[in-house]
């Protein structure tokens, strides 16, 4: 007992100590960044605003598999919008991301659910900077929050695009926020939004970068807002693209190929990056574009359909051989496989082919606004709704992206511009980049293209109802009944 | 004798006794009966909403595909304003009185009983769009290009002289300030009474939206022609100088097969103003059944002639 002493001495030290119940009770976590104590520094707020970026970019699932953890942001796009089209499709029928070329999507598609959260993942970031923009040096805090807004909007012209109506939460918002965060507001007030954010980055923001947020990123991207709304902004799309235009900052590469395998070239607007064979920093997508040879995860994604291979023979030129490829013959003319974001290193000059030594960590970008598509959003907005046009300035921007492809500027030039043929023109031009769902839902032909396509592939479960992705499941479950689901799901 | 049963052993008397009151007792249907709703069952409070789309289908602006955009429902009911009727989930619905105002009504309802009706007034009309027709190298200012039959028996596939003397209007009708590139025919290259195998033919095929039995459809061919006066070249072909523009009610491969056939349309441009005054023609014509037809230029002269700006549409 002779110890007892001391005993005393550390029972009384204990209590003194732990009369600090702030303290105690409330630890603050060694390892952890706490949002409160993150942003004391002008580059940590640059740090978030990079973050956002982050979001977007995803984790490659040939990095961490397990999608419960962590979010794969725009590497899952082509499921969601290309295999929905009739573009191309997966190459089995397995799983849940073989669901979306047979319109088979449910509100328990992991696929979907993962692109619901890594937009909402992006706008809460962007929110999140909005809340600490204090913080930052007066003289860039406008510009951050334009790039944080540019981004909000980006991810929510995505969403309004493809689920319809969804929450608008434009604060960063606590979790017994249930009204705030779940209730679906219309699509037309979710436009406003976006079409304010984007209008502040145009004012805001300068062309300083292609991987980042820029005043042109913001212009090009506002111009397809102000052609998909509801009621269409024609003029004030066509000012943005003739401000673009104008600015004399981008053209067209005159290699298409180099478009793809020269990033962040002169043609790229607004691209997301991504290093090769960087395991956190690099794309899944790249390796499950090929099937014959496969070095992907899957058994193939995004295989072209045959009407669009006959679309390429047709009217692609000299695109074709960039953008799609038999691999010498071997492959049939329904199974050809996408050429455009091959992984670093490949050679499909080769039998059989080789996709360089790393081919599921691919660095190529994912590219979100490139010049050829403000050009055609420049006669798309003077068309105007209509069916045709003999406008001079539209069928000039038209042709510039027709003689970089190989046709003739004067035998191939057309005295009057379709809107049939600037859709054709976008399909071959943007094929593989994301484009066409979007492009087929603007131009209001979405339900005749796809119910034709449904019908010539047997694919018997399209209805008007699938022009809509369901709302995740998850989500509803976790509203307690306040999130609806679309019809049909 | 050990093996005997003893049906009156008290075991088997109790187990009697219990299967006959359990008969007894089972005839009242509340007694063994699970309560309904359940403890622990939630009420559904999300109703069916009615809602639908329609469009109409490509071939016949009678039949409309509607299609269910109900959230929550199970069981549909159409009422299609004319008498008609349908339990399917996605009808497709020909409304056989044709143009009119029909209000159509859906009623969706869940397996609870619960409904939710709908109506739309559903417009049927007759909206025909003719087929955009475009004449390529209209202009002449690519020269003799997509103007030639593929073959000519007997003849040449040369369609016409290639001339800068066209009309001072550009293709879309605004005024060039001076000649565009046109087409030109001579005596040399007339047919009529200097029919030869030198005889030039411009001739380019069209498609067209198809009469129907429902539905007479018309297009227009229009050009702009000149021909010179006697002051700038002397001489009159037998008949007068004149060029012939023809539509034709089929596409051709073999220019000597198109000659000999019989026009749908022909007209006869005769107005002598000079080499510089350009007249417009409006040639209306009814299309043919299968829509395939095609148009022929030629010219009888002693003198120049020349046309331009050949275009076809569909009458107003």
């Amino acid at each position: 007992m002779k110890h007892f002493k001391y005993l005393i001495f550390a029972v009384t030290g204990c209590i003194f100590l732990s009369c600090d119940t702030e303290e105690f009770l409330n630890p603050l976590p060694e390892t952890a960044v706490a949002v409160e104590a993150f942003y004391q520094t002008d580059q940590d707020v640059l740090t978030g605003v990079i973050g956002i970026y982050d979001a977007l970019q995803g984790v490659n699932e040939n990095t961490t598999t397990s999608i419960g953890r962590s979010n794969r942001g725009v590497q899952f796009e082509h499921l969601l919008t290309e295999h929905r089209t009739d573009n191309t499709r997966n190459a089995t029928l397995e799983g849940s991301k073989s669901d979306f070329h047979r319109y088979l999507v449910n509100a328990n598609n992991v696929e979907s659910e993962d692109y619901w959260q890594s937009m909402y993942e992006v706008i809460f970031r962007a929110n999140n900077i909005l809340d600490f923009i204090d913080i930052a040096d007066e003289n860039n805090q406008a510009s951050y929050a334009a790039e944080a807004k540019f981004l909000r909007a980006y991810a929510y012209f995505n969403l309004v695009r493809l689920f319809g109506d969804v929450p608008l939460v434009t604060r960063v918002v606590n979790p017994e926020e249930n009204e705030l965060l779940f209730t679906r507001i219309a699509t037309a007030q979710v436009y406003e939004q976006i079409v304010a954010d984007l209008q502040e980055a145009v004012s805001v923001l300068n062309n300083g970068s292609k991987s980042r947020a820029s005043k042109a990123a913001a212009q090009a991207l506002l111009a397809k807002v102000y052609l998909t709304q509801a009621n269409p902004n024609y003029t004030g799309a066509q000012q943005l693209c003739e401000a673009i235009v104008n600015g004399g900052e981008f053209s067209l590469m005159s290699d298409f190929y180099d478009v793809f395998y020269n990033e962040l070239n002169d043609e790229i607007i607004f691209a997301i990056q991504y290093a090769a064979g960087d395991a956190n920093e690099s794309q899944s997508f790249s390796s499950e574009f090929t099937s014959a040879f496969r070095q992907g995860r899957e058994d193939g994604q995004n295989i072209v359909n045959e009407n669009l291979k006959a679309d390429f023979d047709a009217y692609g030129g000299n695109r074709t051989a960039v953008s799609i490829t038999d691999l010498g013959g071997v492959l049939e003319v329904d199974e050809n496989e996408v050429a455009k974001f091959l992984p670093e290193g490949s050679d499909i000059t080769t039998s059989p082919p080789s996709y360089g030594g790393n081919a599921r960590n691919a660095g190529n970008d994912y590219i979100a606004l490139r010049y050829a598509d403000v050009l055609l959003m420049h006669a798309e907005a003077i068309l105007a709704g209509g069916t045709e046009t003999t406008s001079e300035s539209a069928i000039d921007s038209y042709m510039e992206v027709k003689v970089r492809a190989g046709f003739d500027p004067v035998a191939d030039r057309p005295a009057l511009l379709t809107r049939d043929a600037l859709l054709l023109e976008r399909r071959v031009e943007l094929a593989f980049e994301n484009q066409r769902w979007f492009d087929l839902i603007r131009f209001g032909v979405a339900d005749d293209v796809l119910s034709a396509h449904a019908t010539e592939m047997g694919y018997v479960d399209y209805s008007t109802r699938a022009l809509l992705l369901p709302i995740p499941a998850r989500e509803i479950n976790l509203s307690r009944g306040i999130l609806t689901q679309n019809p049909g799901y | 004798m050990k093996k005997r049963i003893n049906i009156f052993r008290k075991t088997t008397v109790l187990l009697l006794i219990l299967v006959t009151a359990s008969t007894m007792i089972s005839c009242d249907p509340d007694l063994f009966r699970d309560e309904l709703p359940d403890t622990g069952s939630q009420v559904d409070n999300i109703l069916p909403s009615a809602d639908f789309s329609y469009r109409p289908d490509a071939l016949d602006f009678k039949t409309i595909i509607f299609t269910d955009l109900s959230s929550e429902s199970t069981d549909y009911m159409w009422d299609f304003g004319d008498g008609g009727t349908s339990m399917e989930r996605d009808p497709v619905y020909t409304f056989s009185a044709g143009q009119g105002t029909y209000p159509v009504t859906l009623t969706a309802s869940d397996k609870n009983g619960a409904s939710n009706a709908k109506t739309i007034d559903v417009m049927v009309i007759d909206e025909f769009v003719p087929l955009p027709v475009t004449i390529i190298n209209g202009d002449f200012d690519d020269g003799q290009n997509d103007w030639s039959f593929s073959s000519f028996t007997g003849g040449t596939t040369s369609p016409f002289n290639s001339s800068s003397d066209g009309s001072f209007t550009n293709y879309d009708g605004s005024d060039n300030g001076a000649k565009t590139a046109g087409a030109k025919w001579t005596k040399e290259t007339s047919a009529g009474a200097y029919l030869s195998s030198n005889t030039r033919y411009a001739y380019q095929a069209i498609v067209v939206s198809p009469t129907t039995v429902d539905r007479t459809v018309k297009y227009i061919l229009e050009y702009e022609y000149a021909i010179k006066t006697p002051l700038e070249q002397p001489g009159v072909a037998p008949g007068g100088n004149r060029i012939i523009s023809e539509v034709l009610g089929a596409h051709f491969d073999d220019g000597a097969d198109a000659v000999v056939s019989t026009p749908v349309s022909q007209f006869i441009a005769s107005e002598v103003k000079g080499k510089t005054v350009h007249t417009l023609v409006e040639q209306e014509f009814t299309t043919n059944a299968s829509g395939e037809m095609a148009i022929m230029f030629y010219a009888v002269t002693d003198v120049d002639v020349y046309i331009d700006n050949v275009k076809v549409y569909a009458a107003k």
